[in-house]
């Protein structure tokens, strides 16, 4: 009972991880009807760049700031030049684009920085957190985690529901016509939904980084988990990212608890191949039809 | 001033990949005027306001918006320009409520204090919509929705509006509805309406000037009384 609780606990931090990729990929999903393969190598890249800021300021939040801001550019930037070419042709350009992108950040992260794991700072303290004798299997930076992530999820919601520039999002993706004959820019619409991806990914690299230590590949298999959450969740729902992530994190460390942790990434593909053969729209997956 | 063409089209010749639809259209609309466009289907109407709209891209010829050349620019530029385009079959987005389709329509035009006026003038004008705000436009009828996007449309006080077949599938009833709508428009509001219908009798009944497509060519244009009463050419294109 006691592995139990520990488990479940220490699940949910890297899950939420998970979730900021997976929520990430469905804002571009939605908007753009892309897989942002370079979603995770965006992540590590600006985590560099947070570590650059580190190593001079020697503040962690100047760092954790920057890689945010770096992150909004990023994903502005990328959508404008790189994506919004392909943005209207076959979806295969699209894939070749992103992955062409994944590759071309991590070999950029590689001449900068070089290969080697540089270890890159927790926000708040790593030591376990007991309750009382009982130690609960997390941190209270694990706390931070799920905490920034839910802040970032919720401030999406916010975004999307009250406000202007959240209509505009939401009207360009579910019907990008008839929103451009409301006067909608629809071009600068999408540049935004990037931006907001690459800032959400951003947080998830800065958080996951004290875990995996920082080097041009560190994002890779937390991509491929984050994008198995985002199919778990079903790709059109926000909510879905952070509940699957959730799930999928929790289940992980079951695996990794109770089996042995050379299990985890054996069962981490086992889930994405299990959902996209049985129920590959998601456990979320919109009611409605949509709109072509 | 008021006589002169508010949207003029020049000589656009427009169509999708090999096959022409329009060769060589040319029609004006006054301010506060309603203009039919009528023809069998096939003739070209609707590819005419997709193309002034800016979704196609006319190959040759040019359309101005008060003296503005809008030929070649982007559908959401020809929207602000005050040129509102509403589509056949709707374009109601279902996702949203009926209160975000209206606020969507209102979004490049005003400040917030300019949305909240546009949605208590729409609320004021239409009842109908104002009593299902919070709803999800899908869950609204074909007639309902057809007044949402009018409604929508004008909430960026357009000075021009195309509308394409509002009449579509709706009983006659709401269609009245609909066509003594678009007459309110233009007395009221002095919006300048080019509306293309397939139901050339009741289109006539409310237009000032008549324009007919044949296989993307103007093959009459009259005022709508002169057109109405040419027996022959009704026959011909319009089938009554």
């Amino acid at each position: 009972m006691r592995e139990f609780i520990q488990f479940t606990l220490g699940g949910i931090s890297f899950g939420m991880v998970y979730a900021a990729i997976a929520l990430s990929l469905v804002l571009i999903w939605r908007g753009t009807r892309i897989l942002n393969y370079s979603q995770g190598a965006m992540a590590m890249f600006t985590t560099y760049i947070a570590f650059t800021v580190i190593g001079h300021t020697g503040s962690y939040w100047a760092g954790f700031a920057a890689a945010l801001a770096a992150g909004l550019v990023l994903g502005a930037l990328i959508e404008r030049t790189v994506i919004r070419p392909v943005e209207n042709k076959p979806p295969l350009n699209a894939v070749v684009i992103t992955i062409g992108l994944l590759v071309f950040l991590e070999g950029l992260a590689g001449i900068i920085y070089g290969g080697q794991y540089r270890s890159f700072p927790a926000a708040f303290s790593i030591t376990g957190l007991r309750a009382g004798s009982l130690a609960l299997g997390i941190s209270r930076n694990d706390v931070f985690v799920a905490c920034a992530v839910l802040a970032a999820a919720l401030g999406l919601a916010v975004l999307f529901r009250y406000t202007s520039a959240g209509l505009r999002l939401r009207a360009a993706a579910f019907n990008a016509y008839a929103a451009r004959l409301l006067g909608v820019r629809v071009g600068r619409v999408l540049t935004l939904g990037w931006a907001l991806a690459g800032l959400i990914g951003a947080l998830a690299g800065v958080l996951v980084s004290p875990d995996t230590f920082l080097y041009p590949a560190s994002m890779d298999s937390i991509f491929v988990l984050g994008f198995t959450a985002a199919v778990i969740g079903g790709l059109d729902s926000p909510v879905g990212a952070v509940v699957g992530g959730l799930i999928l994190g929790v289940a992980l460390n079951y695996v990794g608890g109770y089996l042995g942790s050379n299990l985890v990434p054996i069962f981490g593909l086992a889930a994405l191949i299990v959902i996209l053969m049985f129920r590959p729209s998601g456990l979320f997956a919109a009611s409605t039809s949509r709109q072509v | 001033m008021a006589d002169q063409a508010l949207l003029a089209v020049e000589d656009v010749v427009a169509g999708y990949g090999g096959v022409l639809a329009l060769r060589g259209v040319s029609l004006s609309v006054r301010p506060a005027t309603i203009t039919a466009v009528l023809g069998a289907n096939g003739a070209g109407k609707t590819t005419l306001l997709t193309t002034i709209s800016g979704f196609i891209r006319p190959r040759q010829g040019r359309i101005t918006l008060a003296g503005a050349d809008l030929t070649r620019r982007r559908p959401e530029e020809i929207a602000r320009a005050g040129l509102a385009h509403v589509p056949e079959g709707q374009g109601v987005i279902t996702e949203l409520t009926v209160e975000e389709n209206l606020r969507l329509g209102a979004l490049w035009r005003h400040g917030s204090a300019g949305r909240s006026e546009a949605l208590a003038d729409a609320c004021q004008r239409f009842p109908l919509l104002a009593a299902a705000l919070n709803r999800s436009a899908g869950t609204l009828s074909g007639g309902e929705r057809q007044i949402l996007v009018i409604a929508r449309a004008l909430m960026a006080r357009p000075r021009v509006l195309l509308l394409d077949e509002p009449s579509l599938g709706l009983a006659p009833k709401i269609v009245a509805q609909i066509m003594s709508l678009i007459r309110r428009l233009r007395d009221e509001n002095g919006l300048a309406v080019l509306l293309v219908e397939q139901n050339a009798r009741s289109a006539l009944n409310i237009a000032d000037r008549g324009v007919v497509l044949n296989l993307g060519r103007v093959v009459a244009a009259e005022d709508a009384p002169v057109l109405a009463a040419d027996v022959g050419l009704r026959k011909h294109y319009l089938g009554f």
